[in-house]
């Protein structure tokens, strides 16, 4: 196996890579080096990581090296260097959910994630910024400062996975593992301009995660391609007895799901979202743009409504907050000054929710879910915005206790069908813009292949952001 | 004293909460906002319509169980 040469290019996508050690062209052992060093020399600009682990990704990559040069490859993510964010728990590392008051948690075992991720070869390069607990907002009173964003650092990455974000984006890693309880994968997603998938709820086991609000929290991948969106889910779903939320439900060939192509397929495009939910033009324009390019495919785009954002959110903020804070409540009591400001003040307001308030929210929940649900009679998959335009400047991002502009991704954890988002162009300032594909619970496989097939034919992947030329910082 | 604030203080005071001086109008305000937006929460509902989470006793949810 030849050493490939340290790339200053983004690292190769999950896809690419396992072709070429399969192909015995790439050493995961370079590629590893070629991951720290990536990691290292940008992660003053953009704080993408908490936690480098150089050693044990070293001695990771030369067991892969071996078993793979011995004929024993597990698979196509075998030897390919990934990253947590760190909510996941990895054995012998810490887990710190960004915040002083886990700072001396180590993990005892492999949160169930990262298990099936070591099971298939993979090689584990860092832990990743979050917001503190997956829930507040950027803030500067933690131990470690806030991600930045790879096409501009002084833009927010979005939250709350936004080391994942920032990490995929800057061709550091191409999969990061990111949770989301309200569009914490989507958001840094669609921020960075890659790809996150919200798996349905159930289909990827959270045991060993961080909690923030059990009925709504969901694990999934960011990856630069959908076609790696689906070769990390692929390893990632199944049942977990030992979760509850877990769902007993068969895991199709993602990969192969793919080549299907669009034609035929009906597209709910829930255009009238848009201003329901204040997307701005250029947002708006990009999404037109988008079920056009699929339509041109052969696609049948049809014009769906969703019920009134205003619903959906209040359900949101209610379950939400109700269960945050019921994990909360003993060390807001005890140690309030521990967190930082935002995390404590948003996770205060679940003291405000009441038994009845939070009994209607999951009864509306159902409702909703319903209503979503009927859409897929007549649709396959629906497209709706998944931001209300790009990343906003970091320092005037609201980090106020109660949020103007609550995330529009929420709806989709609501009713828990999975959902995608993926680029679909740049605004006029350079940053990424982003579509949001949904499906019925449980057909990952198709939001997956509308996502291919748009992600082919629009070609938004191609552009990376300029790291090299990167300002610099403020102190 | 409004009574919204009355019911803010109250709610913190059953929760065992302080917040600090300096941040207690921006607190009363985000109160204030989550409750406008909740207001939706009291819109008619069935008596049909269940919560999302009602338990389901299927054997797999007991095959989560702890052993």
């Amino acid at each position: 196996m030849s050493a490939a040469p340290l790339p200053t290019t983004p690292l190769p996508t999950l896809a690419e890579a396992g072709r070429r050690i399969a192909a015995g062209e790439l050493s995961p052992v370079a590629l590893t080096e070629a991951a720290l060093g990536r990691a290292m020399a940008l992660n003053e600009r953009l704080s993408a990581f908490i936690e480098i682990t150089a050693e044990r990704a070293r001695a990771a990559a030369r067991r892969a090296e071996r078993e793979i040069a011995g004929g024993r490859r597990r698979g196509p993510l075998h030897g390919i260097p990934y990253g947590l964010k760190d909510i996941y728990d990895a054995a012998g590392l810490r887990t710190t959910a960004h915040s002083k008051l886990l700072l001396d948690n180590v993990a005892a075992e492999d949160a169930a994630t990262t298990a099936r991720l070591e099971a298939a070869g993979m090689v584990l390069i860092g832990k990743l910024a979050t917001h503190e607990f997956a829930t507040g907002g950027p803030a500067w009173d933690l131990p470690f400062p806030p991600a930045r964003n790879p096409w501009n650092p002084e833009h927010f990455t979005g939250g709350s996975s936004s080391g994942s974000g920032a990490a995929v984006a800057a061709g550091i890693l191409p999969l990061t593992m990111g949770s989301d309880t309200g569009g914490s994968i989507r958001l840094p997603a669609a921020y960075c301009g890659v790809v996150g998938l919200k798996p349905t709820y159930g289909r990827v086991s959270r045991r060993g995660v961080v909690p923030l609000a059990y009925s709504l929290d969901t694990c999934g991948p960011l990856t630069w391609t959908v076609e790696d969106s689906a070769l990390a889910l692929q390893a990632l779903a199944g049942h977990d007895p030992r979760d509850p939320g877990s769902a007993d439900v068969p895991v199709p060939d993602y990969r192969s799901a793919l080549r299907a192509g669009v034609a035929g397929l009906r597209i709910g495009y829930a255009r009238g979202f848009n201003g329901d939910a204040g997307v701005e033009a250029e947002q708006a324009a990009a999404l037109d743009a988008a079920a056009q390019v699929l339509a041109g495919l052969g696609a049948e785009i049809v014009e769906v409504a969703l019920p009134p954002n205003d619903h959906f959110q209040a359900v949101a903020r209610t379950i939400s907050h109700g269960e945050s804070f019921s994990i909360h409540q003993d060390d807001l009591r005890r140690r309030p000054q521990d967190y930082a400001r935002v995390t404590r003040e948003r996770l205060m307001l679940g003291a405000f929710v009441t038994a009845a308030q939070y009994n209607r929210a999951q009864r509306l929940r159902r409702v909703l879910t319903a209503r979503v649900d009927a859409l897929f009679d007549s649709c396959d998959v629906l497209l709706t915005a998944a931001i209300t335009g790009p990343a906003p400047v970091l320092e005037e991002t609201d980090t106020g206790p109660w949020r103007k502009q609550q995330p529009i991704t929420s709806v989709f954890n609501v009713t828990s069908h999975p959902a995608l988002a993926q680029p679909c162009g740049f605004a006029a300032n350079g940053l990424p813009l982003s579509v949001q594909f949904v499906g019925r619970a449980f057909d990952e496989s198709t939001v997956l292949r509308v996502g291919h097939a748009y992600e082919q034919a629009a070609g938004w992947t191609r552009r990376r952001p300029e790291i090299a030329i990167l300002p610099a910082l403020k102190p | 004293m409004e009574h919204d604030e009355l019911d803010f203080a109250a709610a913190l005071r059953r929760a065992g909460l302080t917040v600090a001086p300096e941040r207690y109008h921006a607190m009363l305000e985000a109160y204030r906002g989550m409750q406008t937006l909740l207001r939706v929460l009291d819109e008619p509902l069935a008596y049909a319509d269940e919560p999302a989470v009602s338990p389901r006793l299927d054997s797999e949810i007991r095959s989560g169980l702890p052993k």
